[in-house]
């Protein structure tokens, strides 16, 4: 297994969920703000981003959705507009309680990549004999 | 590469376009008894504050602001006390268009847009932390 792609994989979905905490805080802040529907980011599918980075030689990487590796930075999610579970009056479809509930699961999703990015340095090490 | 400090900085907007919409309640709750002094007079009018989002370009966000405050161009209510400064020739004296129930409404709605704005900045700040945890291993 390359250790490093899996460590890219990773770096990429902690950046999907940087993202995805900017848009939250968004949609939040902009709560009461008349005609504001809410922005939603693409999901990506990252067992597929990892097969890609673990075997490059048979992918051509010409497809916009492939990243490149770290550092590119074009590899940004496209953020949409969401689905709107009811719309008031004044244009706003922005629901408080979906938000907080996104924001919650965004944190713990974002917890559970960062502890298994460290126990895969962890990894490396013991096998470097630390 | 995204931060978190967009994040914060928007929620931070947040905070602070509650807080103004809140200034904006305790105004009219405070002057919900404003008449006048004489009959030529025109009482406290309610005010209302409209928000809008606006586009930051340093960090590639919605921000939220304060636009004008509005003013509420509804009927003033009438009361009849004969005896009060400002009675006009019948008695009736002119009181602000404010209902505290609304006002009361709106207090519970700026303040659960406060804290959920106020959540956002602690979920932001932990993973942060996460993050820096990585660190120590």
């Amino acid at each position: 297994m390359n250790a490093s792609a899996l460590l890219n994989a990773m770096t990429e979905k902690m950046r999907w969920h940087q993202q995805r905490q900017n848009l939250l805080a968004e949609n939040v802040a902009n709560a009461n703000t008349p005609n504001y529907r809410g922005q939603e980011l693409k999901q990506i599918d990252f067992g597929s981003e990892l097969d890609t980075q673990i075997a490059p030689v048979t992918l051509a990487t010409n497809d916009p959705m492939d990243f490149a590796g770290s550092g590119d930075s074009s590899d940004v999610a496209d953020a949409g507009q969401q689905l709107n579970f009811e719309v008031t009056p004044e244009g706003n479809g922005v629901t408080l309680e979906d938000e907080m509930m996104k924001v919650s699961a965004n944190q713990m999703d974002y917890q559970t990549v960062t502890t298994l990015y460290t126990r895969s340095l962890q990894l490396i090490r013991t096998a470097l004999g630390h | 590469m995204t931060d978190f400090t967009a994040s914060l900085t928007i929620a931070a907007s947040g905070l602070h376009a509650q807080n103004a919409r809140m200034t904006v309640i305790a105004e009219n709750l405070a002057n919900a008894d404003s008449a006048g002094k004489t009959p030529t007079d025109t009482p406290y009018r309610r005010r209302i504050p409209t928000f809008q989002s606006v586009y930051d370009d340093t960090i590639g966000g919605d921000k939220v602001e304060v636009g004008h405050v509005a003013l509420d161009m509804s009927d003033f209510q009438s009361r009849y006390e004969p005896g009060h400064p400002a009675a006009d020739a019948k008695g009736y004296v002119k009181y602000p268009n404010v209902d505290p129930q609304i006002e009361t409404m709106d207090m519970r709605e700026a303040q659960r847009s406060y804290e959920a704005n106020l959540n956002v900045i602690t979920a932001t700040r932990q993973m942060l932390g996460q993050t820096l945890n990585i660190l120590k291993g």
